[in-house]
């Protein structure tokens, strides 16, 4: 079985507009004209998809996906500004840690790890 | 605009979280991350780490399996199911090929949302899939 990387994180949504704005604008991801549901980290696409659009339950991602920032508490702080739902900052011994929602409720985690690896 | 400058890691929410190593590790076949330890179980996927959340750091005390799946790209959609399904991995339906890619959902044992993945079409601007 070989693994070679994940192509894509699906992330639901109900309102394709408001996500793509989230993602494309809030967060400043960049995005492809030949594919605009998919919003690019340096190594991983996040991919927007309407369930409800093919038949299936929406249900907000648990997934979280961590986001690698300079400083967590400066990118909370602008995302309360932009009108994220703020769940909590926590500092792990190792990392800090900001957790947040999308427009859809799907958690994201601004991620810092301040501690070299052992 | 915050500066996101890449994905750490994708959290994946499990209630048994030795099974799911298991899981990830053998079945799957993934190498632990460097930070990885008995409590924070870290996988490497290739570009970006899986990181098993078990219920209890969740905070939460309903347990919620992740329906919006992770696309695992491999070489040959159909050979990895057979070797997952000989693993005894259950796919609900059959191989989809969307036209540009073949799909097969699968599930991790909590019911997390995975699925096979490889694009196989070149992008609309010509560009070739698969060459990250």
């Amino acid at each position: 079985m070989q693994i070679e990387r994940v192509d894509f994180v699906s992330l639901p949504t109900r309102d394709m507009e408001r996500a793509k704005q989230f993602y494309g604008q809030v967060l400043g991801l960049p995005s492809h004209s030949y594919s605009p549901y998919d919003f690019e980290t340096s190594n991983v696409t996040l991919e927007l998809w309407e369930p409800e659009a093919q038949g299936e339950p929406f249900e907000p991602s648990t997934n979280g996906v961590a986001l690698r920032v300079p400083d967590v508490e400066a990118a909370v702080e602008e995302l309360r500004q932009a009108g994220a739902e703020i769940m909590g900052v926590r500092d792990s011994g190792v990392c800090h840690m900001g957790f947040v929602k999308d427009p859809d409720g799907n958690v994201l985690i601004l991620h810092r790890r301040y501690a070299p690896f052992e | 605009m915050i500066d996101v400058e890449r994905a750490d890691f994708v959290s994946v929410p499990v209630r048994d979280l030795e099974r799911a190593a298991e899981f990830y590790g053998e079945t799957l076949g993934l190498q632990p991350s460097r930070g990885a330890s008995e409590r924070w179980r870290e996988f490497e996927t290739g570009n970006v780490s899986l990181a098993l959340i078990p219920i209890e750091m969740l905070g939460r005390d309903e347990f919620t399996p992740n329906i919006a799946p992770i696309a695992i790209r491999v070489p040959d959609v159909a050979e990895a199911r057979v070797k997952l399904e000989a693993a005894g991995v259950e796919f609900p339906m059959e191989t989809i090929d969307s036209g540009v890619c073949h799909i097969a959902p699968f599930y991790d044992p909590d019911g997390n949302a995975l699925q096979l993945h490889r694009r196989y079409a070149p992008f609309s601007d010509g560009s070739l899939p698969n060459a990250d």
